[in-house]
């Protein structure tokens, strides 16, 4: 099967389970978001899908192959940690040289025109770069590299507005040329909405839901209005939250729009995926 | 096989140049010491020290362990898994200890030729009648310690600061326990018996003359048991 199966992962940190028997899939060739709160099991289940933490239970495939301590998922899987686990006291030029050692399908040129677009100095050591340019460069390794599936663990630490639009410039273009799935596991949501195509939502360890984005955008919307207008209109509906503002009430629905009563005062409004995301969570929390 | 010479090119071209500055630097200082007590006295004789291997040792310990969390995170980084990682680690420890050992071995013969009164580790203990064994005897003895610190600093990581000091404790009452032992509980033909086993397999056999198998073998297992001790904790070792 062309994908990364998490199959009933758990993961326990003394009395703190981090994952609960987790399952799903990301398939190859879509760009998917995965997103979650923090502490919610994010870079939990990416370290064990990257083979550097080990799961309790349950298993990773790879394409079929089990990612646990197998070479064999080495040209298929990188994986962009948003910690520093590169040797510090190399000078970035020779870390692009040592991974084109590493890695059959990394790009040596690529990553030096990279780097000259960023503006980074590969004549550096790497704990003399800035933590901005520390995530370039974890960025442009990422970039370079001609692998099945991509994870990118907050990708856009530390860069500024300009680094962050050429980043996402870079991705989407290397995404239309290459068979691959990118997976951008990331806080800012907004700003990542019009690229992913797909979402998974983790929260305290569990899956809330995996839905294409355009459903989510299609099928999450606000209804506004006088309190007892919202609540009879909700009844019975998936309302995943409310905000309250004096006598207005806002109510956040998942499912098919319903037509509005005749006359009503209600508006119907859509909703963004940020706010689908805190009140999902905010739900997953109460 | 490509991917395993990469990381064994690695882990030894990163640390090669660590070896020529700890001897620039270890020379330096035997030298400035040696000036600084020649015009102190006015003269050259009885000056310089013995065994510098001990240094050596110390050194080889130390880039052994020290370089584990580095190298394991960039490995990891990298998709390496953790039996790879490993014998890039052995790889290294054999070169380091490889090079280290031959310049030892060199340096303490010229310096025993020039000035006989200077001994080195192996020369102290065994003489100076083979070269080759010489090498390999310091050989196996800094891949011992290498393995030895491999190991700690491995189960360091895994059971955490705490539970690493209370094991500390734990086998410094078991040193002294054992002293105890072989002082006041065990009969003395029984520790007798034990010291002559020890410096059997240290080659000294008791009618006056030197096995160097012995010795070789004894560090070979050593070092083998602490390998598959370091093995079976790295390969359940996770990211911190």
């Amino acid at each position: 099967m062309n994908a990364i199966q998490i199959k009933n992962v758990t993961k326990r940190y003394h009395d703190v389970t981090a994952l609960d028997h987790v399952s799903f899939s990301f398939a190859f060739g879509k760009i998917y978001g995965f997103l979650g709160r923090n502490g919610a099991g994010k870079s939990t289940l990416i370290n064990i899908i990257a083979n550097r933490i080990f799961a309790d239970e349950g298993e990773v495939l790879v394409d079929g192959i089990p990612a646990r301590e197998n070479m064999l998922v080495h040209e298929k899987l990188f994986c962009m940690s948003e910690a520093d686990l590169y040797e510090k006291n190399l000078k970035v030029k020779d870390h692009f040289k040592w991974m084109q050692r590493f890695y059959d399908c990394f790009d040596l040129d690529k990553a030096f025109q990279t780097a000259e677009k960023f503006e980074l100095d590969v004549n550096q050591k790497f704990k003399a770069l800035s933590k901005g340019y520390q995530s370039i460069f974890k960025l442009i390794a990422a970039l370079s590299l001609n692998v099945r599936y991509v994870i990118f663990d907050e990708p856009v630490l530390g860069l500024d507005a300009n680094h962050r639009e050429l980043f996402y410039d870079l991705l989407l273009r290397d995404f239309e040329t290459r068979e691959q799935t990118i997976i951008i596991a990331t806080h800012l949501i907004e700003e990542v909405a019009n690229i992913i195509e797909e979402v998974v939502l983790i929260d305290k360890g569990k899956v809330l839901l995996q839905e294409s984005t355009d459903t989510l955008l299609e099928t999450g919307y606000c209804i506004s209005g006088l309190a007892q207008d919202v609540d009879d209109y909700c009844r019975g509906k998936n309302v995943i939250g409310y905000d309250e503002l004096g006598s207005l009430k806002l109510a956040y629905l998942l499912g098919e729009k319903a037509q509005l009563p005749q006359g009503s005062h209600l508006q119907i409004s859509p909703m963004n995926l940020q706010k689908l995301f805190v009140k999902l969570t905010e739900k997953g929390g109460n | 096989m490509k991917k395993l010479k990469a990381a064994i090119q690695y882990e030894c071209m990163t640390s090669f140049k660590y070896i020529w500055y700890f001897y620039a630097i270890q020379y330096a200082i035997v030298l400035l010491i040696s000036l600084i007590v020649a015009i102190g006295t006015g003269s050259f004789d009885n000056i310089g020290s013995n065994c510098l291997e001990i240094n050596s040792l110390i050194f080889v310990g130390i880039l052994g362990a020290l370089g584990y969390r580095e190298d394991f995170r960039m490995l990891i980084q990298n998709g390496f898994t953790r039996k790879y990682i490993f014998i890039a680690t052995v790889s290294l420890y054999l070169f380091i200890s490889g090079i280290m050992a031959l310049v030892d071995t060199i340096m303490g013969n010229v310096l025993h030729a020039v000035r006989p009164d200077y001994f080195s580790l192996y020369g102290a203990l065994y003489g100076y009648h083979n070269v080759l064994i010489n090498w390999l005897w310091l050989f196996l003895v800094y891949m011992a310690v290498c393995f030895l610190l491999y190991l700690m600093i491995l189960v360091i990581n895994r059971i955490g600061k705490t539970a690493s000091v209370c094991l500390g404790v734990a086998l410094g009452g078991c040193v002294l326990l054992v002293f105890a032992l072989f002082r006041f509980v065990l009969p003395g033909r029984t520790v007798a018996a034990i010291a002559e086993f020890a410096r059997n397999a240290m080659g000294f056999m008791g009618d006056g003359t030197v096995y160097h198998a012995f010795p070789v073998l004894t560090l070979l297992l050593l070092g083998g048991i602490l390998g598959i001790g370091s093995f079976a904790i790295i390969r359940r070792t996770e990211l911190k």
